[in-house]
Parts: C-alpha cells; sequence; structure tokens
C-alpha cells in the first residue's frame, strides 16, 4: 500500500506509522511517498533520525551501531536525510534517543536541510531576474504578461479573441514569475517549523 | 589562569571518554558505559552517534585503524586525556571539601 504525507514534526510522523504497524501496516520503504507491506499486526516502535551521510563508510558504520542496539533499519538511504527504525518492544518505551538534546538535534539537522535547499534556488531566481527571463514589474502590472502589441486598446471580439488566444501563455508566464519565490517562501516556512520544534524539544516538553 | 571552556564535562562524555582509554567502536562504547556506571548511564544510539561526532570534531577522540570493516573504531586523544584528567580534578576537589565540610 502506498501513501503520501508529509510531516516536519518527527513524532507526530511516528505515532502515525506505529499505528499503521498495529493494523498491520509496516513502512518498508520512504520516497516521495511512504510504502507499507502487510505484515501480523505487531508492537512494534518505530523511531525516525534525520541524517545525511557524505559517503558509504560513515552510512554503514551509523546502521551497524543501531543493528547492535536492536534497532533495525527499514527505510531511508545515504541521502534521503529521514532514516526509519523500527525494534519489537512490548513496554513502548524504547528510543532511538536518550536525551533531550540529542532528540532535539534532528530538527537542526532537518532545518538546517530546508535553509540550504531555499538558499539554494536564490541563484535561479536572480538569474531569470537578471536575464529578464522574468520580470518583477508584472508582479505589479499583470496586464505586462500579455506581449501581443496593441492588445489592451482593442475592442469587442477582436479583443477578447487576442486576450483568450494569450491567457495560457500570459498564465505560464505568471506562474514562472511565482514559482520560485513561493518555492523558496514554502521552504523558509518549514525552516521556521523545524526550529520551533528544536526550541520545544531542547526544552524537553 | 582561565578554566578550560570543555569543563565541567556532562556524565556522558565523561563516560565516553573513560570508555576509549582503550579502542571501541560504538556499541561497545555502549556497554562499557552501561558497565562503568553501573547500569545507571544508558545510550541510546541516536545519541551516542551525535556524541561521538561531536567529540571527533573537538578531537578528543580519534579514529584508529580496525578489522571490522562495517564499524568504526575509536580511542582517546591526548586533548581527551587532558580533558578527562582536568575534569576528574575537579570533581576530586568537590569531594574533598564535601569530606571535610559535610561528613
Amino acid at each position: 500500500m502506498r501513501k503520501f504525507r508529509f510531516y516536519i514534526d518527527f513524532e507526530k510522523e511516528e505515532k502515525w506509522l506505529n499505528k499503521m504497524a498495529k493494523q498491520g501496516w509496516e513502512l518498508c520503504g520512504k520516497s516521495f511517498i511512504y510504502e507499507f507491506r502487510k505484515v501480523e499486526p505487531n508492537n512494534t516502535t518505530i523511531k525516525i533520525d534525520y541524517r545525511t551521510f557524505e559517503n558509504n563508510r560513515d552510512y554503514e558504520d551509523y546502521l551497524a551501531l543501531f543493528k547492535d542496539s536492536g534497532w533495525e533499519h527499514i527505510a531511508g538511504s545515504k541521502y534521503s536525510g529521514t532514516q526509519y527504525f523500527k525494534t519489537v518492544d512490548e513496554n513502548g518505551d524504547a528510543d532511538i534517543f536518550s536525551d533531550a538534546p540529542s532528540k532535539a538535534a534532528r530538527y537542526r539537522r532537518l532545518s538546517n536541510m530546508y535553509l540550504i535547499t531555499a538558499i539554494s534556488y536564490l541563484p535561479v531566481l536572480i538569474a531569470l531576474i537578471t536575464t529578464k527571463a522574468i520580470d518583477v514589474s508584472w508582479f505589479l502590472n499583470p496586464k505586462l504578461l500579455y506581449y501581443t502589441p496593441g492588445l489592451w486598446e482593442r475592442t469587442g471580439a477582436d479583443f477578447w479573441k487576442g486576450f483568450l488566444f494569450e491567457t495560457p501563455f500570459a498564465v505560464m508566464r505568471g506562474f514562472a514569475l511565482m514559482f520560485f519565490p513561493l518555492l523558496i517562501l514554502f521552504y523558509l516556512a518549514f525552516v521556521i517549523k523545524a526550529e520551533k520544534h528544536y526550541k520545544a524539544n531542547l526544552k524537553g516538553k | 589562569m582561565r578554566r578550560d571552556k570543555n569543563l565541567p564535562l556532562t556524565e556522558t562524555v565523561y563516560y565516553i571518554l573513560l570508555a576509549l582509554l582503550e579502542p571501541a567502536h560504538g556499541y561497545l562504547i555502549m556497554q562499557k558505559i552501561e558497565e562503568l556506571s553501573n547500569g545507571e548511564v544508558r545510550m541510546a544510539a541516536g545519541t551516542l552517534y551525535g556524541a561521538i561526532e561531536n567529540l571527533l570534531k573537538l578531537k578528543f577522540i580519534q579514529p584508529v585503524q580496525s578489522d571490522d570493516s562495517r564499524r568504526k573504531v575509536y580511542v582517546i586523544s591526548d586533548e581527551g586525556k587532558r580533558v578527562l584528567k582536568l575534569d576528574f580534578d575537579r570533581m576530586k576537589h568537590m569531594i574533598e571539601v564535601t569530606e571535610k565540610m559535610l561528613i
């Protein structure tokens, strides 16, 4: 079974995955979507860490440490960031973190990743503006999105024909104008949210 | 003289440094800490991994060659030993004055 969800709050995500396991759906892969396989309903505890690795050696060492201490790696890759581990635990209080600062630190790493992503889109936006591929004045005057000379002086059917013909292109130009600023804003919102979770967890909420 | 900025060490850092007086990989460090602390301190995998990463950055510990291809092995560095000794002296002093005044 496949499901699409988006989480910044690791605790909520863990809760959801544990609920799925109780219903007999165990996480077996995570890319853009969550993939589950049918299992006997069980008392699995799933915990999430957030880390990326520069090389296989570091990643193998990381996975070995978790395996040695009883955590099976069920989803995630070297670059995926989110790493999913499971253990069979009757009490349900097993954790991959033993203190609040380290439990909080995963949110700091997540927020850093979003910040780097947001910043990495800035040169793209600047390049689009400086090469005039998109024009900031479109934003103030959407009429400029239409390139047909004299379009706005036309009247009646002549106007509507030209207007409707060019509207799809104007919408595309408008979309190109908005796309990267919106993307950057979304990522910055994720940075702020992850930072909030970091601070709350640090205090050991 | 000003006190070393790394003092006082946290309980877990102190035990990790103590455990690494002999080379060990991650899981062995966990077991040693539990043993050294009479079962009082149990570090979870994610927490230990972050602590090791931090101690490597501070150069208190260093990686060593090992036969194990999957698990990295670490040992305390000279700088790590120096800081461990400083923290030991700090606590020893606290114990001495407390013994005089309280007991």
